[in-house]
């Protein structure tokens, strides 16, 4: 007898299988592994390390007038990772304020499908696209800088949130809808008085997720010329510089964890289970100064 | 007569009035037949009858949340399901369908506004719908009045602000009532309305509901698993029997029993 186990370990195995077998398809030679190793080597210990920390220090110019203690501030590094985050944090807010009318629409248990399938589309339609092809678009059409970068992330998140956020609405108990389509509220009053605050913790949870994920993806934008960090490491590459892009790197994969971390001590906060209080920001920033209290 | 309040005179013309209903879900059996059923202004009607048996769908149906099978559904001189005029209609759901996140004074206002009836007067019928929509959000003086008099008819004056998930059972038993009674509806659908209530608060929110059904002329039907409670509340009992309750029965029927 065929049991359950079995019939799932032969599925995963029949993939694995296809999966290899593809790939073997699309590999000429496997014999370039390990010479990539090799290379990958080479390429760390000869151009790679170690990383050259002058992306910190000031720039010539202009001429840095603050305080010497923060003259950090007037370094490549600092002004393109500031940079990249107020596009993140920019198109974040636009992108949400646009996104939660059209998910509202685009949810099934509160629109008619007509309505609900045209809302989807153009989520869909924003969405299509990864955030780097909507900043070349906007680069074309507004020119280079932060601008086009806060232009592309925007129409990303009007399309990534928007489904977020419809499945989640889509998910919600449906006994609140049911007693306010009794009672005869209008459609904008059930979306005002009944999902949104009933959701709310959940949507506030996603647009902080979203923040997060546009500070990660607002790294890239930059090369295509949309601004933030991601202009520097292009600019570096062309000149092969690498010790400066290593630092690059490294500068943005400690800013993504502490953003990371904030961003799940956030959420925790606004987490459907349990019987949460209403946090205030001091609650998510300062949590253990608040006990100390 | 029930708890010393007069019953009033009921009207001619019924608020409910169902003819030759079949009731249940789409691509399942009908759960139960109801060949006639009236319920006039200032009546209160009760349902009975063992779980499972249709009660609750009895009542969503009313409120045009279910099609009925077949037959005809009338609520206010019109065919459901029809979209609920403004006010028209207070359900209170057996899951209450409350906003948890959201305080006592927010869940009760909703009730409130589904109550006031503003309207703007235009020639264009859109213009007209987009205009009582947005209208139908501004905060008014006398919803708030209203909900502010129903929470403290409900013994819930010290909660206003509180959120409703932090309630217990029988505090959020009590909000989904204000919320019906501020709404000031002609018809009450009420789903086990009053359990989880201990016996005094359970006296004083049937009380108050009964209170507003006999001065405003308005309906309640209300079901209850209990019949002895049913019996005790209401001036007509209808009692919905699949066998269990009276092994001679065959099939589910609903009979009415003497109060």
């Amino acid at each position: 007898m065929i049991t359950l186990k079995s019939k799932v370990i032969s599925i995963c195995l029949i993939l694995i299988l296809f999966s290899f077998s593809i790939l073997n398809g699309m590999v000429d030679d496997w014999g370039r592994l390990s010479g990539g190793i090799s290379n990958l080597f080479i390429f760390f210990s000869e151009s790679l390390w170690p990383p050259n920390w002058s992306v910190i220090e000031p720039q010539n110019y202009p001429v840095c007038t603050t305080y010497p203690l923060f003259d950090f501030t007037c370094s490549t590094a600092w002004i393109g990772m500031s940079e990249t985050i107020k596009i993140a944090f920019v198109s974040t807010i636009f992108g949400s304020i646009i996104s939660l009318p059209i998910s509202i629409l685009a949810a099934r248990n509160l629109s008619s499908l007509g309505v609900s399938y045209f809302a989807r589309i153009l989520l869909a339609a924003a969405r299509s696209l990864p955030s780097i092809i909507w900043a070349i678009f906007f680069v074309i059409l507004v020119g280079f800088g932060p601008f086009s970068g806060v232009l592309a992330m925007t129409i990303y998140t009007v399309g990534y949130l928007g489904k977020l956020q419809y499945e989640s609405i889509e998910g919600m108990n449906s006994v609140p809808l049911e007693s306010a389509r009794s009672m005869g509220l209008s459609k904008i009053e059930i979306a005002t008085g009944v999902v949104i605050p009933e959701m709310a913790n959940s949507l506030i949870s996603q647009v902080i997720f979203m923040f997060e994920y546009n500070v990660r993806h607002g790294t890239v934008i930059g090369i295509v010329g949309a601004g933030g960090i991601g202009y520097y490491i292009n600019l570096y590459l062309k000149f092969l510089q690498y010790d400066k892009v290593i630092s690059y790197l490294i500068i943005i994969f400690i800013v993504v964890l502490i953003i990371d971390f904030l961003s799940i001590s956030a959420r925790s906060y606004f987490n459907e289970g349990g019987d949460v209080s209403k946090p205030s920001w001091w609650d998510i920033f300062l949590p253990n100064l608040k006990k100390l209290k | 007569m029930k708890d010393g309040i007069a019953t009033t005179k009921f009207y001619e013309r019924p608020i409910v009035k169902l003819i030759d209903v079949e009731i249940g879900y789409k691509n399942n059996e009908t759960l139960v037949k109801i060949p006639d059923l009236e319920i006039f202004p200032g009546e209160i009607v009760a349902i009975a009858g063992p779980s499972g048996v249709g009660k609750t769908t009895l009542l969503r149906t009313i409120a045009g949340l279910v099609k009925s099978i077949s037959g005809k559904v009338e609520v206010c001189g019109k065919a459901i399901p029809h979209r609920p005029k403004r006010g028209e209609l207070g359900y209170i759901p057996q899951r209450l369908g409350l906003v948890r996140h959201a305080s006592v004074m927010h869940n009760v206002m909703l009730g409130a506004n589904a109550g006031q009836k503003k309207e703007i007067f235009h020639k264009n019928k859109y213009i007209k719908l987009v205009g009582n929509s947005f209208l139908s959000l501004l905060p008014s003086k006398e919803a708030k009045r209203k909900s502010l008099e129903a929470i403290r008819k409900m013994g819930l004056s010290d909660k206003v602000g509180e959120p409703v998930r932090r309630l217990s059972g029988g505090q959020q038993r009590r909000v989904a009532t204000a919320r019906t009674l501020a709404q000031e509806p002609v018809l009450i659908l009420a789903d086990e309305f009053l359990s989880e209530l201990d016996d005094e608060t359970m006296a004083v929110v049937l009380k108050r509901v009964v209170e507003y059904i006999r001065n405003n002329n308005a309906a309640l039907l209300v079901v209850e698993h209990d019949i002895s409670r049913a019996k005790s509340m209401a001036d007509r009992l209808l009692v919905i029997d699949d066998g269990r309750i009276n092994p001679f029965i065959t099939e589910v029927t609903m009979i009415e029993v003497k109060v």
